[in-house]
């Protein structure tokens, strides 16, 4: 990008910007520098202007775009730094403090809107790069489909009992959806699942519903697996030290649970410890209930396998554990390996063994 | 009926402004024919602002036709489509501009599709508590800012990007939700002694009460 500037010095009022009166030596001129996109200026402490600089590059849209992106950043223009070269001792001021600053031409401001309308749908696009939200998404999608999956499975088994009395609903209940899958007709289920069937008859309809409602079930088990795969992909990708902590399911609801992975880092670990247990703690908070020892992480068979007692111990470790963990994910640490992991490991065998010597 | 400007009006108790965009309801408002002139139904349960017309005593805190305004917090773009009515006009004949800010890609996704047939609208994704995301776009103090955010430090904001952006006597309109504050109750009266210690003068404090519950609009000067 060239520019342009006036290689002379604007001198307005000429007795004022390079003053000699001065007392003592050594006193600075107050200069302040000022830019936007279209240039940048340097004014005195009477706001007289006395340097300029402007943008003489191709002006586009797209070269616009670009340059409103820098300054959103917080970055100087380059006319900035040419003037800021030249005046060392300029302060920076924004355009908004200088009253005399130019208004954008009708030109100027249909190349800005078009621009600022570039920015936009470029900070649109950046949002599909944003992994907590595609984490949002896959961990919320595999929820929803699970839930959906637990009522069909539960509903195709209820209706496989009516028809099939003799059926034990505990011991067959995950051969009840594949089987009805995989049959033409209610026969040829009960064959499957060894049972006698009834009577009744199923007209071809009804035994269509039956069977669309089956194999949703079967169809819905293998999907849930899919998306899960996708979730560990992504959570060993984004947080790759939890993961190894707490497995990668967990990680990615406990970062979705969190609004993402910047604010979980900046989470205290005994927020971390209840996190999805919010109901309960609140209640605390309000009603005076006693307050939950764990939320999401409970998930972990370090502490769901654990006995009761030591459960709220194991927990509170375990969350500051895993905070550390998401701040090393978060801030460009370190990945955690298997050895830290065998630490923490550790550690939660201690709990166990001092919890039970009481 | 009651004109609040050429675009705006009052009729019995809904409130209209002047369709720029002939024939288009953004969400299904109401569309009234008027000689050559369409009128499109603003509601006030989907819009503070309107709200806030509906229920002020003095309705003439609407910026000036063809002026430059600063909205921050513009959610889905309801409010600004009849701030573009009335700043902008058709294909920005009036030669406004309506500067929309909002933290939410989602939301800006909306505006983005709503500025191509109304242009004078500038959307913007950033955050209204950084100004140096605001400042390459607003290079001249504004004569009017409204800000809806509904988050906590709400007043603080407010007065932060009026002393950045906002004109001597220009117009500062801040829709306070006591429920994004952690002192829920004290919220309002906490805003009022902020924003006169701040230097505002505060010319009405507007209780949308009836359209959104727990909402006080101020409408203070600079």
């Amino acid at each position: 990008m060239e520019s342009v500037y006036l290689n002379h010095v604007v001198h307005r009022l000429s007795n004022i910007p390079f003053r000699t009166d001065f007392e003592g030596e050594g006193a600075a001129l107050i200069v302040k520098l000022v830019w936007d996109w279209r240039f940048a200026r340097v004014y005195d402490e009477n706001d007289h202007l006395v340097d300029e600089c402007i943008w003489g590059g191709k002006q586009t849209p797209d070269t616009l775009a670009d340059r409103l992106i820098q300054l959103m950043h917080g970055r100087m223009s380059v006319e900035a730094r040419t003037l800021g070269d030249r005046f060392p001792d300029s302060e920076s001021h924004p355009p908004t403090s200088i009253q005399s600053w130019p208004d954008l031409t009708s030109n100027q401001s249909d190349l800005l809107q078009e621009a600022s309308l570039r920015v936009a749908e470029r900070g649109v696009a950046d949002a599909a790069s944003n992994p907590d939200s595609r984490l949002e998404h896959l961990v919320q999608a595999t929820e929803e489909m699970r839930n959906a999956h637990n009522t069909l499975e539960s509903r195709i088994v209820e209706w496989a009992g009516l028809f099939l009395p003799s059926l034990d609903l505990d011991q067959q209940r995950s051969h009840i959806a594949p089987a009805f899958a995989s049959s033409s007709n209610l026969k040829e289920a009960a064959v499957l699942l060894d049972v006698q069937s009834t009577e009744v008859e199923v007209g071809e309809k009804e035994w269509r519903g039956i069977q669309s409602v089956a194999k949703s079930t079967v169809n819905g088990a293998t999907d849930i697996e899919r998306m899960e795969d996708s979730v560990r992909e992504l959570s060993n990708i984004h947080l790759p030290s939890l993961s190894l902590l707490l497995g990668p399911l967990l990680s990615a609801k406990l970062c979705t649970s969190a609004h993402g992975r910047a604010r979980l880092a900046r989470l205290p670990a005994s927020t971390i410890q209840v996190i999805g247990a919010e109901k309960a703690f609140f209640m605390h908070i309000q009603q005076g209930t006693p307050p939950p020892k764990h939320g999401h992480i409970f998930q972990h068979s370090w502490i769901s396998r654990s006995p009761k007692w030591a459960r709220g111990s194991i927990a509170r470790m375990l969350a500051s554990k895993a905070a550390i963990a998401a701040r090393v994910d978060h801030f460009g640490g370190e990945p955690w390996t298997s050895k830290q992991v065998s630490e923490v490991e550790k550690k939660v065998g201690e709990i166990r063994a001092r919890k039970s010597r009481r | 009926m009651q004109s609040l400007s050429d675009r705006v009006q009052i009729r019995g108790r809904s409130l209209w402004s002047r369709n720029a965009v002939k024939g288009t309801s953004l969400r299904g408002e109401r569309l009234k024919r008027d000689g050559r002139k369409e009128w499109r139904q603003w509601n006030p349960r989907t819009s503070k602002l309107g709200a806030a017309l509906l229920k002020a005593t003095k309705p003439d805190f609407l910026p000036a036709p063809g002026s430059m305004c600063l909205y921050l917090g513009s959610g889905h773009g309801t409010t600004i489509s009849h701030l573009h009515d009335h700043v902008c006009g058709t294909k920005n004949h009036l030669k406004g501009c309506v500067i929309a800010v909002d933290i939410s890609s989602r939301c800006i996704r909306d505006l983005i599709r709503l500025c191509k047939t109304r242009p004078g609208i500038i959307p913007l994704l950033a955050d209204c508590r950084s100004s140096e995301q605001i400042v390459p776009f607003v290079t001249k103090r504004v004569p009017w800012l409204f800000q809806d955010v509904s988050q906590s430090g709400q007043v603080e904001m407010f007065i932060d990007s009026c002393n950045q952006f906002l004109a001597p006597d220009g117009v500062g309109l801040l829709s306070l939700k006591s429920a994004s504050e952690r002192d829920t109750k004290g919220a309002f009266a906490h805003a009022e002694k902020r924003l006169l210690e701040a230097g505002f003068t505060l010319i009405e404090k507007i209780d949308l009460t009836g359209w959104e519950e727990q909402h006080v609009l101020f409408h203070v000067v600079f």
